[in-house]
């Protein structure tokens, strides 16, 4: 086992820099995780979480008293002095994230039945602002329908009645007990991170080893060792398959010491395997880099760009739901993005019979087709080489 | 002796590839890949219509108003919703498969069955609410004016928008841009391996370059001060192609104050530099372990200051707000934003104040490393 043996002293030579690199990654992913499912907590409607905003009225009237309760319900209000600057720095540090400015002389056109709007400034993007919009519009546009089909309606009867009709809402049945939803996303985010640090880890290690064995004067000093070159590249495979496999296994080992009391369920099941394939798919896919570069330096380069742009054009990093069609068509050319698909539906699962599971199957199954098709090039790559 | 230095430094330099890919080639690439990732967030493009179902019973076939206003958003270029009419138990199927977000079974109250709760089924359920409220205005304003049931038909139809939006600034708030101007400030602190370099390549305990050079007759700190502004000038003129790529290629938005991006991107060029030298100077290792100091630093600097998630930079603010002043590569970035979005100059004023100590610290800092040194041997 000299060839196993003399992997691993490699590996084990690299390993400072691998577990610094490690380290931060793994660091960056959970960081993430926790951040980006807290914020997909608040945005969860049927958990109600409220924003913080700021309701600056320049004047008092029941109508607006009863705006301003109506979205009590799914807003903070937060006191703010009305200077120009101070609005900015609070929508700059997301002391709130919605301004909201009732002009003066607006109840008074609005029982008119005048064309009038409230004000508002936010942060863009934020995607509990949208239900203050909705919220806002929906309670004046029936206030619209009182007043201009009951001229005469008085504001203290109109809120009454808007205060009636806002309190009706659907009934939301929702399948899965709630922890186990949220569970899933916690998971969900740690597992889609997955492949960011794995696919550095791994190419980092595996090209690192390729080098050193494709180097042509160590090559030719193998050559005539009275070991059988099956034997050897047997034993290199071996070194290889159990870097991935460690690495993975040490992956998989932190979610579950993150979040290791609900952890024990089908989804994370399928997490698992669908990362361990993804393992097969990232390995094969270092084999073939680790055979195409040259030097250290290249290893780094290719390292960085590959796991980089894998991770934002396939949904590690931005959702895949908000990436651009022609984005995703090209991401569906690299594992990354079924691996990341899958994870997504895994997440969703409720069952787990076949027709359920159908699609994920589908995608691990890509994600291996991926892995021989990679695997096949480095070889013939490999042979190319040796023959020249 | 000063042109002579620069000129062989400024040749060598060049031709190292490797340093110009990180210091160039790598940023460039990142803007790219994050072009691609984000050029879809700003824009409306991002709907898709929400595959829903709604269940066929009795109920349903009476209400013809809620089956027109369901009919009414599922049709369209525009539309809301596909949708499909089924029974229950092929609803309950196409929900456990995953191929709808939720589906529809009219009774009182109308109620939504989901099996997880995400964007697309509270859209769902806002449509509901709105419709169950709706509908009870109508009937408390039929109840008491019943003869206006046409009018209030046709006015039902008009819904007006009522807010508006007025920016805070002049700046059109755009959070796409924040990602992009960390992205520099990383480029800049990527400047950090020429830095390096300088160190290697002019102590004469760390390369045998270095161990050359050092034996000309050439005042030490002189030779370290022309060099170093070789490198400097090549990642200047670096970070300005790259500037030029965001705004002409990519076209980012940098706000109407030229000038001072300008000056922003070239102190944050030095902050880069001598970040890089000091690292290389106090870390007594090999180049491998300094290479992944510096990127180690920078990216988890470039992390901090939200380049992979935005409201990382908020959540340092609000929890932790003295990290985001000691944090070299959030500076970078908010004195880039406030030159953005903010009218005044105070902020922004702060910001590259704080830069700058960190470079004289920076600088001292190499000065009282590098000072000085007599070789026995080498």
């Amino acid at each position: 086992m000299q060839v196993f043996k003399l992997c691993l002293k490699i590996l084990k030579k690299n390993l400072p820099l691998m577990l610094m690199y490690i380290s931060i990654f793994v660091v960056v992913s959970i960081i993430m995780t926790f951040a980006t499912a807290n914020e997909q907590q608040k945005e969860n409607p049927f958990s109600q979480a409220k924003s913080n905003i700021a309701f600056i009225s320049e004047e008092n009237s029941p109508l607006i008293d009863g705006l301003k309760q109506e979205l009590g319900k799914i807003a903070n209000f937060v006191e703010l002095p009305g200077k120009t600057d101070a609005l900015q720095d609070a929508l700059y540090f997301r002391v709130v994230t919605y301004i909201l400015r009732i002009p003066e002389g607006f109840t008074e056109s609005f029982m008119k039945g005048e064309d009038v709007q409230v004000e508002k400034t936010v942060v863009p993007n934020s995607y509990s602002n949208t239900y203050i919009d909705l919220t806002i519009d929906k309670y004046l546009n029936i206030a619209r329908l009182y007043v201009q089909q009951m001229g005469d309606i008085s504001q203290e009867s109109l809120v009454r009645h808007l205060k009636r009709d806002l309190f009706n809402g659907a009934s939301v049945e929702l399948r899965t007990t709630a922890n186990d939803s949220r569970n899933n996303i916690y998971l969900n985010y740690y597992y889609n991170y997955f492949p960011y640090a794995l696919l550095y880890v791994l190419i980092l290690g595996m090209a690192e080893l390729m080098l050193v064995f494709n180097d042509s004067d160590l090559k030719k000093r193998n050559a005539c060792s009275p070991l059988s070159s099956k034997n050897m590249n047997m034993q290199f495979m071996l070194a290889n398959v159990m870097f991935t496999f460690v690495s993975w296994l040490i992956m998989v080992a932190f979610c579950f010491v993150l979040n290791f009391k609900s952890s024990f369920n089908m989804n994370t099941v399928y997490f698992i395997i669908n990362s361990f394939v993804f393992a097969i798919s990232g390995a094969s896919m270092s084999f073939l880099i680790g055979n195409l570069v040259k030097s250290r330096g290249a290893i780094a380069a290719v390292s960085n760009v590959v796991t980089l742009g894998l991770s934002f054009i396939s949904g590690v990093f931005v959702p895949q739901e908000f990436l651009g069609s022609f984005v995703l068509k090209i991401a569906s050319f690299t594992p990354t993005y079924w691996f990341v698909r899958a994870n997504n539906m895994i997440a969703g699962l409720t069952q787990f019979d076949f027709a359920s599971m159908e699609h994920v199957l589908s995608g691990m199954l890509v994600q291996v087709c991926f892995a021989l098709a990679f695997f096949a090039v480095a070889m013939v790559i490999a042979k190319k080489k040796r023959l020249s | 002796m000063f042109a002579h230095i620069f000129m062989y430094r400024l040749k060598c330099l060049l031709r190292d590839r490797e340093t110009i890919f990180w210091t160039l080639i790598f940023p460039l690439l990142l803007a790219v890949f994050f072009n691609m990732a984000f050029s879809n967030l700003n824009n409306g493009e991002t709907f898709k219509a929400i595959d829903i179902a709604v269940v066929d019973n009795e109920q349903y076939q009476e209400d013809q108003y809620f089956r027109s206003a369901l009919n009414e958003v599922s049709q369209g270029y525009d539309r809301l919703f596909n949708l499909v009419v089924v029974s229950k138990d092929k609803a309950e199927q196409l929900l456990n498969d995953n191929l709808i977000a939720g589906y529809i079974v009219v009774e009182t109250p109308l109620k939504l069955v989901v099996n997880k709760s995400g964007m697309n089924q509270s859209i769902i359920k806002n449509f509901l609410d709105n419709y169950i409220q709706t509908v009870s205005a109508v009937n408390s304003i039929l109840t008491v004016n019943p003869s206006r049931q046409q009018e209030l038909f046709n006015d039902l139809g008009n819904r007006r928008q009522y807010v508006k939006e007025v920016p805070g600034t002049k700046a059109e708030p755009n959070n796409v841009l924040l990602y992009f101007y960390t992205l520099i400030a990383m480029a800049c602190f990527y400047g950090g391996f020429f830095g390096m370099r300088e160190i290697t390549d002019t102590q004469p305990n760390i390369s045998p370059l270095a161990a050359r050079i050092n034996t000309a007759p050439v005042h030490k700190l002189k030779l370290f001060v022309y060099s170093m502004s070789a490198s400097l000038l090549i990642h200047i003129v670096e970070m300005l192609v790259m500037l030029m790529f965001l705004r002409f290629a990519i076209r980012i938005d940098f706000g109407t104050k030229t000038g001072y991006v300008l000056l922003t991107t070239i102190v944050g060029s030095i902050a880069g530099n001598t970040f890089g030298a000091f690292i290389s100077a106090i870390v007594k290792k090999s180049e491998n372990i300094k290479v992944g100091i510096l990127i180690c630093v920078s990216m988890a600097g470039s992390f901090l200051a939200g380049m992979m998630y935005q409201n990382m930079k908020y959540i340092v603010a609000q929890k932790i707000p003295i990290l985001s002043y000691l944090n070299p590569i959030n500076l970078l970035t908010d004195a880039f934003y406030c030159l953005y979005y903010y009218d005044g100059f105070l902020r922004y004023t702060v910001n590259i104040g704080i830069l700058l100590i960190f470079v004289i610290a920076f600088c001292l800092g190499i000065y009282f490393i590098i000072r000085r040194r007599k070789y026995a041997s080498l």
